[in-house]
């Protein structure tokens, strides 16, 4: 985990620590008056400590008889159960983080690399939280992961990422787990992941890659020029394209690590956040997938007429 | 082709491997990419595509299709323009008054221009005395060079990953940091079809999945994607301004229109979009050769650009395809409840 305090130019050190210290403390006994990392008898470091208690609640152990929660539907609930895992409980992970402010040229297009790194690290913050939950339930994977990021008016520059998902295991006993040993995470709804299993591809990891780029401004002069014409304008074609580029080559990367052997369902989301439209954060997501079986036992496909509506 | 439940897998459609994909030919202009250091992909294209785990933009359910298909994804690819952009000859409308001198007359042969006149005299140097509808080709020249640039790049990808083909292809254009620039977007995902001859240009289809599939089913291969933009400028002469205006009435409506208030046809704007439609539909049908196409969508719009002044547009695109089999009927169809 990457220090989150290396990410501006201010000096501020708002890092991902604080939210979790915050939220995490447990509001029955008195709030630490420093933050301070030994505060939380936690799962791992940045989940808090409520989250260890609703997760022992989940578990089965002598004397206590565990349930699960989830947010899979009745129909995923269904396809994951018949593909042969059990939902052990609904977790998630969050990091509050301060962005900084990076200065840029006006008049360049250029990478601001502080920025790309803390939109990172504030999201693997997250999934990493995330994943220690599952771990703790001793899950071998999470399905349905989704990655939100809200800004909240008490913290200018400020956004809370947040990992949600649902953690299952297998019931014939065997290890799901990635390369690292951990859960594998993915994107996928339940009806997605039957689907995969069917094909002989087994789920890894999701993956990222993100890029925040600063597009130039562009000079009175340089407007002047091609007034009246449509006409390419190749050093912005060239900078927008690099960017994607760069965020899918990051998440390509992570697949090689994860030795994947495929990544699907792959989306390019640009968002500007709150840095207005000259910077636009290119994240890559997909779910990396490795091939287990040649053989894959899809049904073959019928014709059929739908006796609803 | 047997479609019965419990099939072999022979049976099921595949991709044919036997010679009948031609070579996507295409007229639409082209583009190299911008020169970088050595005029190729961006560098970090080059990284992407250069191996290690593959990607896709399907979904699972298309991947599955894909696969079944017998074909594999080889990685996700995409091209793009940005460009300087404009929907109208600025100030055509507000310099020229309606008061034309022929100077739209600047295309190529075979343009379409059409010109109304006032029916009713001199009236008063604020009288719109003259109309004119007419292309323009300058604007449909650029979209063609931008869609055709960033489709080009998206092939020149699927080319450097020795892919067969693009599947599930979408395009789309957007406004980009601020009003007078835009992006042309073309992104797909290259596949290969492991014992198929290759052709020399890599097949382009908006299809994926089960339509794809359906396709294939029904005797045809894609060849590429096919889109074009047509463009009419509409300049209203006084009849169509009153009648855009709602004030369309007795005498200076020339007996064109209904009178007050009531619902009537504006001739110069129907003429415009019939024009626009109809330069889309015979553009692409020059495209096409004797493939079909297939899977259409049109989309037609309409900006106004000063008091009596329009553009439209109209966008037409589909799958160009080439027949390989002759159609075999479908099993009969199973009904099926679905539990929600």
């Amino acid at each position: 985990m990457s220090d989150p305090g290396a990410t501006d130019d201010l000096g501020a050190d708002l890092g991902a620590d604080v939210g979790a210290d915050t939220l995490g403390a447990d509001p029955r006994t008195p709030a630490p008056t420093t933050p301070s990392h030994t505060a939380r008898p936690s799962v791992h470091e940045g989940v808090p400590a409520e989250a260890g208690h609703r997760l022992a609640e989940l578990e089965d152990r002598p004397g206590h008889k565990g349930m699960f929660t989830s947010d899979l539907s009745v129909n995923e609930f269904l396809l994951v159960k018949e593909v042969g895992f059990h939902p052990l409980g609904f977790v998630m992970g969050s990091s509050i983080y301060h962005l900084g402010i990076q200065t840029r040229r006006w008049s360049q297009s250029q990478e601001l690399s502080k920025l790309t790194e803390a939109m990172y690290d504030a999201r693997q913050l997250a999934m990493d939280r995330m994943d220690a939950e599952a771990t703790e339930l001793g899950a071998d994977g999470v399905v349905g992961v989704r990655l939100d990021v809200n800004y909240y008016e008490w913290g200018s520059d400020t956004a809370e990422f947040i990992a949600l998902g649902t953690a299952v295991k297998a019931e014939d006993g065997r290890s799901y787990r990635n390369k690292q040993g951990k859960p594998f995470t993915s994107d996928l709804s339940g009806q997605d992941f039957w689907v995969l299993m069917q094909t002989g591809h087994v789920p890894l990891g999701l993956v990222m890659g993100t890029c925040v780029y600063h597009i130039a401004h562009r000079g009175l002069g340089q407007t002047l020029r091609a007034a009246g014409r449509n006409v390419e304008l190749p050093n912005f074609t060239q900078a927008l394209y690099e960017a994607r580029e760069l965020a899918m080559t990051r998440m390509q990367d992570e697949a090689n690590e994860l030795e994947a052997s495929g990544i699907v369902g792959v989306r390019l989301e640009e968002k500007s956040h709150m840095w207005g439209d000259h910077t636009i954060e290119f994240l890559s997501l997909g779910t990396a997938v490795a091939k287990v079986k040649s053989d894959h036992t899809i049904p073959p496909p019928r014709t059929i007429i739908s006796l609803d509506g | 082709m047997s479609l019965e439940p419990g099939g072999t897998f022979d049976e099921r459609p595949r991709w044919p491997t036997g010679p009948p994909m031609g070579p996507a030919t295409d007229t639409t202009p082209t583009g190299g990419l911008p020169t970088g250091q050595d005029g190729g992909l961006p560098e970090a294209a080059g990284r992407r595509l250069s191996g290690g785990a593959w990607s896709s933009g399907l979904s699972v359910n298309d991947f599955a299709a894909c696969l079944e298909l017998g074909m594999e994804p080889v990685g996700l690819v995409q091209g793009y323009t940005v460009m300087q952009w404009s929907w109208h000859f600025a100030g055509a409308a507000s310099t020229m008054g309606g008061y034309g001198g022929g100077w739209w007359r600047t295309g190529s042969r075979g343009q379409y221009v059409e010109e109304w006149r006032c029916p009713h005299g001199f009236v008063g140097a604020e009288h719109r005395v003259f109309g004119v509808n007419y292309e323009q080709t300058w604007l449909e020249d650029s979209w063609a060079t931008g869609w055709g640039s960033a489709r080009d790049r998206m092939v020149e990808e699927a080319g450097a990953l020795g892919a067969h083909g693009i599947i599930g292809v979408v395009d789309e254009l957007r406004p980009l940091a601020g009003s007078s620039t835009v992006e042309f977007r073309v992104s797909g995902t290259a596949v290969v079809v492991p014992g198929a001859p290759r052709p020399d240009t890599p097949f382009t289809t908006y299809l994926a999945g089960q339509r794809l599939t359906k396709l294939l089913e029904a005797g045809f291969v894609p060849v590429s994607v096919a889109a074009t933009m047509a463009s009419v400028s509409m300049i209203g002469y006084c009849i169509t301004a009153y009648q855009m205006a709602g004030t369309a009435a007795g005498n200076w409506s020339g007996g064109m229109s209904g009178g007050l208030g009531g619902v009537a046809p504006i001739a110069q704007v129907n003429r415009a979009h019939l024009a626009a439609r109809h330069l889309a539909r015979e553009r692409v049908r020059r495209q096409l050769g004797t493939d079909l196409l297939h899977g259409v969508s049109l989309q037609q719009s309409e900006r106004e650009i000063g008091e009596g002044d329009l553009t439209v547009e109209c966008m037409l695109r589909g799958n160009r395809v080439r027949r390989f089999k002759d159609f075999e009927p479908l099993p009969e169809p199973t009904p099926v409840v679905r539990l929600g």
